[in-house]
């Protein structure tokens, strides 16, 4: 049974279907819902996921049926359909994508029908049902995925071998996505993959419509994606591999030996990548022998974050920037099994630390969890207090962060005190510059 | 009009007739405005289009209001997307809050997330449980309780509710029954806002009483609300803007008090001791102002926005007017207008010829104008998110503007699109939202309002006139863009006619207009 929630860290299934398109060049989204969903939902997906802007056919150029209360006295069915038609006749794009809000999908109107009436059109048009009580962002993600794999994405009989997919990473939801996918491309490019993450850079709807010729799909969440690599194996007959969001050197080098050895390629080779990004990475990170030590820069950290970025960062804190990550909240709404899953991820880490982990979708729960797990100051002369520390999470803990004078990496969705281009936080270079971004706050005044 | 008695507010479409699609010229704008167009007749009331580009509704506007009031959480009864975009507001909000009280908190909300399972049992028990966790948690002074489509269409009865429930909390609970689907005018979300404020804020203050009360503190009481004005602000509105007007209103002699932005509750029962209802602008305000006076006796005026020099001047005269201090008014406007004149000279070299489209708020944009006529530019059209009565009085600080083109659309990026390929202005005064396409044009923009800049009054007419001679000088972001990225619209769209998809033809006067 589903709560209220204080201060969502997401949108709604309509919000990350909108993200998700946005994604995609030339796909045109067609709202069908109240006036205000595509206005309400840029303006959290542009400024939440560091100013990621409309894009070519999003904020309020989003094409949308704008229905109202007369609407819902005779149903929606025929504005629907004059407005897809004048969408095909405005909007310049290669794939239109009909979204449903919750007050079109309340009164019943049958989308599917409307939208069967344009299967001969030039340009495919598709429906998918995403009212805003099907579920978050995420859900969103899944919900285009799903229908772009059952409806969009070629069936194809002969798999190649070394091309691979990648999911689970949310656009928009995860700010960093593009770099991300990015990073996460050039990775597996090392091993000899040919690489498709389906919103990356440079790739189109082509690479979509194509994505049925993986031989694996690569899974690198826990939680996100692995509906859509079921909906995969289930309609292509593509196997997946769930990896995880690795974040720093070892988690990408256990990443690589994962495909890697998913797909048979040689152990010496994998191997070899490994120690070249490692060598490459501490070429780098060992800049910060002198500073981290002469300053002491270990620090406590407080890790509030979604599914991927919870586990990956803590981690990475702990076992690589040598930190003292004592609280974890992963925002998430999560059934028992996934919680499990994504629990799993803070087992034996290397430095044998183990932090207080917890689920919780408030905002105002994070500071009671602080409390619960570190001894209050009662006044005693001597007090072992929780400081240093850093906070990393979203801008949602600007105020705790204040309160408790952390330092605080906004990192997790929202992110509005930051602008995010091609930045990347996974591999190699994402924990490069994740250390950078971290140390860097903690040498600004200097 | 008393609709206090009445659930919510009702919609525009139905109170002002109001109109949101149209095209034409500000001659024949102005002749629908004669002929009671948007008016009584409201012939133009139910004009629409066949394609239409998303436009926010009064459930995200009403926030962008309940955003601002202190010590206030808001509950958002509806599923978990509505209301996301107070994201965007996070941290703003606290700033601008702190300008008018340094201790003041940021924004906080609480979603009754409504899922698959609520939809069809009802969502109130998520609703009490959030009410409750508000009231205990934060300890608020108040709780907004504004709902969106789903609650409204499930026909939960949320008023029965939140009384039972206020017998159990600390806070004020105030709802606001703002659901999008109910009306197409955003503006809507103002009547529906101060629909609540008037049932829950506005009472009169409990003052001391006096067990004999002596002539003098009466007569100070009295002396005291005679020069009281209270100026309604909006919360596109800057703290600059409120101290420009301060200013020019205490210059002849005035008190001022700014509601209903980030005020306090208790500000709304302070404001019933005062003499006038100042509106800056009629889209904002008459609601609120019209039941102020049925229930309370306060006047109220509602006549030009000051943004521009004859409209500032104007809107300051009105008001001096109703107080009688019009001597005291005229010196200052000689005085300020003499001084502003000589400072707008250097960029009236730059900015003279240059040619202006204006969108946005129908108000706003027209006096808009004003400045930019004042700069010796020329305005070639004007886009408005609706229109009704309200935008008359505006018109008069305008000069030979009868054959510009004027379009009335809330948002719709598509139209204006290929108005400005026709009109080829260079330079765009644009409402915030829309610029990932307004920017592909090339041209440099000015935003038509901004909370952290200065726009009102007579320091607006320089900063407006300062930030156009900078933005002008380098467009080359928005040049560059237009050279490297594109339109989603066909080319195919930029010949036919801009007002070719609005459905009631009647609405559209002119095809040759433009």
């Amino acid at each position: 049974m589903s709560s209220f929630v204080d201060r969502p860290r997401y949108a709604c299934a309509l919000g990350g279907a909108l993200a998700t398109l946005r994604a995609i060049p030339r796909a045109i989204p067609i709202i069908h819902a109240s006036a205000g969903c595509g206005h309400n939902l840029h303006n959290a997906i542009n400024p939440g996921a560091g100013y990621l802007g409309g894009g070519y056919c999003g904020g309020l150029a989003l094409p949308s049926s704008n229905v109202a209360e007369r609407d819902v006295v005779f149903g929606g069915e025929n504005r629907l359909r004059e407005q897809i038609a004048s969408t095909l006749e405005i909007m310049d794009g290669d794939l239109y994508m009909v979204l449903t809000g919750c007050m079109v999908e309340m009164i019943g109107d049958d989308v599917d029908a409307v939208v069967s009436e344009f299967e001969d059109t030039e340009k495919p048009v598709i429906a998918v049902h995403t009212p805003s009580f099907r579920g978050n962002s995420y859900t969103g993600y899944e919900l285009v995925l799903g229908s772009l794999i059952q409806r969009f994405i070629t069936r194809q009989q002969q798999k190649e071998p070394g091309t691979v997919n990648v999911l689970g990473i949310v656009p928009a939801q995860d700010v960093f996505w593009k770099g991300n996918l990015k990073e996460i491309k050039r990775l597996l490019e090392r091993l000899g993959l040919r690489v498709n993450t389906l919103f990356g850079e440079g790739e189109t709807l082509e690479d979509i419509r194509n994505a049925g010729k993986a031989s694996l799909n690569i899974v690198v969440s826990d939680v996100y994606g692995v509906e859509a690599a079921r909906k995969f194996e289930d309609i292509h007959g593509i196997p997946y591999l769930v990896t995880g969001f690795p974040v720093g050197a070892e988690a990408t080098g256990e990443f690589l030996n994962t495909v890697g050895n998913a797909l048979g390629i040689d152990q010496a080779h994998i191997d070899a990548v490994v120690e070249s990004e490692k060598q490459v990475y501490f070429d780098y990170l060992e800049r910060l022998a002198d500073i981290y030590n002469d300053l002491d820069l270990q620090r406590y950290a407080v890790v509030v974050g979604d599914s991927n970025y919870a586990p990956a960062i803590t981690r990475f804190l702990s076992d690589e920037l040598g930190w003292l990550p004592e609280l974890v909240v992963i925002t998430d709404f999560l059934d028992d099994i996934r919680k499990e899953a994504v629990a799993r991820r803070f087992d034996n880490f290397e430095s044998g630390l183990k932090p207080a982990v917890r689920f919780d979708t408030n905002t105002s729960s994070v500071k009671k969890y602080i409390a619960e797990i570190w001894p209050r100051n009662r006044n005693q002369r001597y007090y072992d207090a929780l400081n240093p520390t850093v906070l990393v999470g979203s801008v949602y803990e600007r105020d705790l962060a204040t309160e408790f004078g952390f330092p605080l990496l906004t990192v997790s969705y929202p992110v509005t005190n930051r602008v995010v281009l091609n930045r990347a936080y996974v591999g190699t270079s994402g924990a490069l510059s994740l250390a950078e971004d971290l140390l860097g706050t903690l040498v600004a005044g200097r | 009009m008393n609709y206090l008695n009445a659930k919510s507010a009702p919609a525009r479409e139905d109170r002002l007739k109001t109109n949101i699609a149209f095209g034409g010229t500000c001659a024949q704008l102005k002749g629908c405005i004669k002929a009671g167009c948007f008016g009584s007749n409201g012939c133009l009331n139910l004009a629409d289009r066949r394609f239409t580009e998303t436009q926010g509704c009064q459930f995200t506007l009403s926030l962008a209001i309940l955003n601002t009031l202190r010590n206030a959480v808001i509950i958002m009864h509806a599923p978990i997307g509505c209301g996301a975009c107070s994201i965007g507001n996070v941290g703003v909000n606290k700033t601008f809050k702190q300008l008018r009280d340094p201790s003041a908190e940021g924004v906080v909300w609480l979603s009754t997330n409504l899922d698959e399972v609520d939809v069809i049992s009802g969502g109130e028990r998520k609703l009490r449980e959030a009410v409750l966790y508000a009231d205990k948690e934060f300890r608020p002074e108040t709780i907004i309780v504004a709902n969106g489509c789903v609650p409204a269409l499930i026909g939960d009865d949320i008023d029965s509710i939140l009384a039972d429930l206020q017998t159990q909390t600390a806070a004020v609970i105030v709802p606001i029954h703002c659901e999008g689907f109910k009306t197409k005018v955003m503006a809507t979300a103002y009547d529906a806002v101060y629909h609540g404020i008037l049932k829950k804020f506005v009472k009169k203050p409990d003052r001391r009483q006096y067990l004999a009360e002596p002539d003098l503190e009466k007569l100070k009481e009295q002396y005291r609300i005679s020069r009281n004005v209270n100026v309604l602000n909006v919360s596109s509105m800057s703290r600059q803007d409120e101290l420009e007007l301060q200013r020019l209103l205490n210059a002849i002699g005035l008190n001022v008090t700014f509601i209903p932005c980030y005020a306090e509750p208790e500000d709304f029962e302070y404001a019933l001791e005062s003499s006038l209802n100042v509106s800056i602008c009629g889209t904002h305000d008459d609601y609120f102002v019209q039941h102020i006076r049925e229930k309370y006796g306060i006047p109220f005026l509602i006549d030009t926005i000051p943004i521009g020099r004859r409209n500032t001047d104007r809107w300051i005269l009105k008001i001096a007017e109703h107080f009688g201090l019009e001597k005291e008014a005229r010196q200052l406007i000689d005085v300020e207008n003499k001084l502003l004149d000589e400072s707008l000279e250097p960029f009236r070299r730059v900015l003279s010829s240059k040619r202006a489209f204006l969108a946005g708020g129908e108000v706003r944009i027209v006096a808009t104008a004003e400045i930019l006529q004042d700069l010796g530019m020329e305005v070639v059209g004007f886009k408005a998110h609706h229109f009704d009565q309200f935008i008359e009085p505006v018109f008069d600080a305008l000069e030979q503007v009868d054959d510009v083109v004027i379009h009335v659309a809330t948002n719709q990026p598509f139209e204006q699109a290929n108005l400005l390929k026709r009109l080829k202005p260079d330079v765009l005064i644009t409402h915030t939202g829309g610029n990932n396409i307004a920017a592909k044009h090339g041209l440099p923009i000015l935003p038509l309002f901004g909370p952290s800049y200065n726009y009102l009054g007579y320091s607006g007419v320089y900063e407006v006139a300062r930030r156009l001679n900078r933005i002008v000088r380098n467009p080359q972001f928005n040049r560059k863009l237009a050279q490297y990225t594109r339109l989603p619209f066909r080319k195919e769209w930029y010949e036919k006619d801009p007002f070719s998809y609005i459905k009631n033809q009647d609405a559209v006067v002119s095809e040759e207009a433009v």
